[in-house]
């Protein structure tokens, strides 16, 4: 028991990661609100974010910036920052899309609620 | 300067169709420029495709490498065109020619406006591109980035059509395949967390010598990466975007994501787990038994289910999910045969699956009409339309001579070598369950009185990709040679990988 | 209720945060941020001039044309700057490699073809972000 919490206490990024992914996951799946389930999306993603931050994380290192006149002894890995930032550009355009689609939804059926749109889904003419 | 476009060949194949996708709106005025432009760089990828090919070919197995901005592997980010790469990307510039020069003639009054047409152009050109750099890319991140590129553009050429039901559609493929690339993007995480590379052939080095100290993250790797990229292939349960989305998108559409788009993510999950985790580990966690248990569950599930609808879209679309266990049973079986068949039957199934749809295309275009049961005596009206898709059928069920039956028949030979009789006997009940799902609309067209109305065969440009989606269908299943032999090399190569 | 506090501080300040961006996407080889975060800035001093002073006069400033060049072009840019390093004979995206000087490390001339790069990322993060508030907001019904 010790030892687990030790553990926990260790790599807590990590269990708030997990704990984050099942949040996000939780609402996409179950919420049949659409803003709700991109709202889930994005709470997913910031903990896979999170989880590739904290791997790249060195405890005690410095800012990966360089400066020649008094050098770090250790410094973070600043890849999975510098990869997160990808992830973050992603997942902002997947946002963006999803509003606009969501728009576009909101136009034809007048709801946001994904049960609703699937209701009325079969009184639109198919064309 | 001959040679410096050879030797930067396998980046021109890449970005070449991404930065034409992004002058295309420029030219939004003039829709002539606009079609030639596409058809011209997709022309001009199958030469260099075709290039690619023959020199991976000539050189026997040595893979052609280019690092990026000059920085070699563990740094730098790397393209690999090895023979699993440069078989990809022929397969994707094979498709997506044809597909360009179907979409010439209708798309205008499918999608609405000459904008949107535009937009589907630009859409198309991104998702080529993604897909080529799929093909040879040799970076875990790069995968992602990739994947998510094809991802948005997917959904884009679904809602397409200005539809509700395409943006619904749209939407539903939107969060599912989000989810999909958050799992694939965690698995990456936790090799990159692991290994401390995102280089495969470097990550799959370090994965090999300190497996035995993180048994549970690769467990949890492995597992994100085989949901994730299920998703967005439409493995058998998670495969419930795909009907609505391939059906509701425009015919030159659901062809380039069902042929194409599904195959690619499909050849990422392959580079995961055959360059990435290597045989050895996925046999030491069973990863290849449950690859396989998918397989056919998917094989069986997809092709009942495409038995039940009666809109012709839609059931060819749930065939995709039935083909696509095919694939992943192939992944399963760990074999030379098996991964040989695998992959040609990827290939086949990419250029049949596109000839058929298109075929849908021009039928729906010309009458009007979606459902199986209203298309009586179609044939005789349409017989160029109707040719190519009996064409396509027969591959798909896999009559000899048509090229689904090369693939099948390695695949057969595959999993009676690993000693999965089960899975011999689900691939052969596959084709009768695919026989009977297809055949039926062969029957009415051709067999039940021909109506009344004045349909007729697609103009020219329609004709001509859809005979030479069907010609590829033949030369496939005649004259398979070089495209077995990369196949086959291919299969070599992942299997030397530990 | 457009406010004329509100309109003479934005057209004090929206320059400088402009300017801002243009700083952030220049430095990005240096200093924290660089293209993605310094375009969303750029983007946003447009954003606000449009919330401000109304979704016309921002039109006016960035007239539909104008985005969808700087949209198209900006990643053209980027490829340009890319086969600079193939018309070198050095692979794609080279920098130092297709002998571009590097100068001293730190200095803001240090990055080579980096920051020119980032000015094409830059400009089309910037009118991308423009282009979707423009749409989301002439979507409403």
């Amino acid at each position: 028991m010790r030892i687990l919490l030790e553990k926990l206490m260790i790599n807590y990024p990590y269990f708030v990661a997990v704990i984050l992914f099942t949040i996000g996951a939780l609402t996409v799946l179950t919420r049949s609100n659409l803003f709700k389930k991109l709202i889930g999306i994005n709470i997913m993603e910031s903990a896979i974010f999170l989880m590739f931050i904290a791997g790249g994380n060195i405890r005690g290192g410095a800012v990966p910036i360089l400066d020649e006149a008094n050098p770090k002894p250790l410094y973070i890995n600043p890849v999975p920052s510098a990869l997160m930032l990808t992830g973050i550009v992603v997942s902002v355009s997947v946002t963006a899309f999803a509003l606009a689609l969501i728009v576009r939804l909101y136009q034809s059926y007048g709801t946001t609620d994904a049960r609703r749109i699937a209701e009325m889904r079969n009184e639109v003419t198919e064309g | 300067m001959t040679a410096t476009i050879t030797a930067n060949l396998p980046v021109f194949v890449v970005i070449a169709p991404l930065f034409v996708a992004f002058v295309l709106p420029t030219f939004a005025r003039r829709m002539r420029l606009v079609e030639s432009l596409v058809v011209a760089i997709e022309a001009i990828g199958l030469v260099g495709a075709g290039y690619l090919a023959s020199i991976v070919l000539m050189q026997k197995g040595i893979p052609i490498i280019y690092s990026l901005g000059g920085w070699s592997a563990p740094w730098g980010i790397e393209l690999e065109v090895g023979s699993l790469g440069a078989f990809f990307l022929l397969v994707v510039a094979a498709v997506s020619l044809p597909v360009a020069l179907f979409a010439r003639g209708n798309l205008t009054e499918e999608v609405g406006g000459k904008e949107r047409v535009t937009r589907f152009y630009v859409l198309y050109l991104l998702l080529n591109g993604a897909l080529a750099g799929m093909a040879v890319t040799n970076d875990l991140f790069n995968i992602f980035v990739l994947v998510e590129v094809a991802t948005l553009s997917c959904c884009g050429l679904v809602s397409a059509r200005n539809h509700p039901r395409a943006a619904e559609a749209a939407f539903t493929y939107l969060i599912l395949a989000t989810l999909g690339s958050a799992l694939v993007l965690g698995g990456i995480g936790f090799l990159y967390i692991i290994t401390g590379h995102l280089n495969m052939g470097f990550a799959s080095q370090e994965l090999g010598r300190i497996w035995q100290d993180y048994p549970h993250v690769v467990w949890m790797a492995a597992s994100f990466m085989l949901v994730g990229f299920g998703v967005k292939s439409a493995l058998f349960p998670l495969h419930v975007w795909l009907p609505d989305a391939h059906s509701t998108a425009p015919s030159p559409a659901s062809a380039i994501l069902s042929g194409l788009a599904v195959k690619g993510y499909l050849i990422c999950l392959l580079k995961v787990l055959y360059i990435v985790f290597g045989h050895t580990l996925m046999q030491e966690f069973a990863m290849h038994r449950i690859l396989v248990l998918l397989g056919m569950i998917a094989i069986i599930a997809g092709s009942l289910f495409a038995l039940a609808q009666d809109e012709l879209k839609r059931r060819l679309a749930f065939s995709t999910v039935a083909q696509v266990g095919y694939i992943i049973l192939g992944l399963g079986l760990v074999n030379m045969k098996g991964l040989t068949g695998t992959l040609f039957y990827l290939a086949s199934h990419a250029v049949i699956k596109s000839s058929l749809f298109l075929a849908a295309g021009a039928i729906i275009a010309a009458t009007g009409k979606h459902r199986i049961s209203e298309l009586a005596g179609i044939g005789r009206k349409m017989p160029v339309t109707m040719a190519v898709f009996t064409v396509g059928s027969l591959g798909l069920v896999g009559i000899p001579l048509f090229s689904g039956f090369i693939g099948k028949w390695y695949l057969l030979l595959g999993s009676l070598d690993a000693g999965h009789i089960l899975a011999a006997a689900v691939i052969i009940i596959g084709s009768v369950l695919c026989a009977a799902y297809l055949f039926p609309i062969i029957r009415v067209a051709y067999f039940e009185p021909v109506p009344e109305e004045n349909w007729q065969d697609p103009g020219m440009p329609q004709k001509i990709a859809l005979i030479l989606l069907a010609v590829g269908v033949v030369i496939l299943g005649v004259a398979p040679g070089p495209f077995l032999e990369l196949a086959s090399r291919a299969a070599i190569e992942l299997l030397v990988i530990k | 209720m457009r406010d004329f506090i509100l309109k003479r501080v934005a057209a004090l300040i929206l320059p400088f945060i402009c300017m801002y961006g243009l700083y952030v996407i220049f430095h990005g080889h240096v200093s924290p941020g660089g293209s993605f975060a310094g375009g969303i800035i750029v983007g946003l001093s447009f954003i606000a001039f449009a919330t401000i002073y109304g979704l016309e006069k921002g039109r006016a400033k960035l007239p539909e044309t104008v985005l969808n060049w700087t949209e198209s072009y900006g990643t053209l840019w980027y490829g340009i700057m890319g086969m600079v390093g193939i018309v070198k004979g050095a692979p794609f995206l080279a920098n130092k490699l297709a002998g571009v000087s590097l100068g001293a490390p730190g200095a803001l001339s240090s990055g080579g073809l980096i920051s020119l790069i980032g000015l094409g990322v830059g400009i089309r993060v910037a009118s991308t972000m423009v282009t979707l508030f423009f749409t989301m907001m002439e979507e409403e019904p």
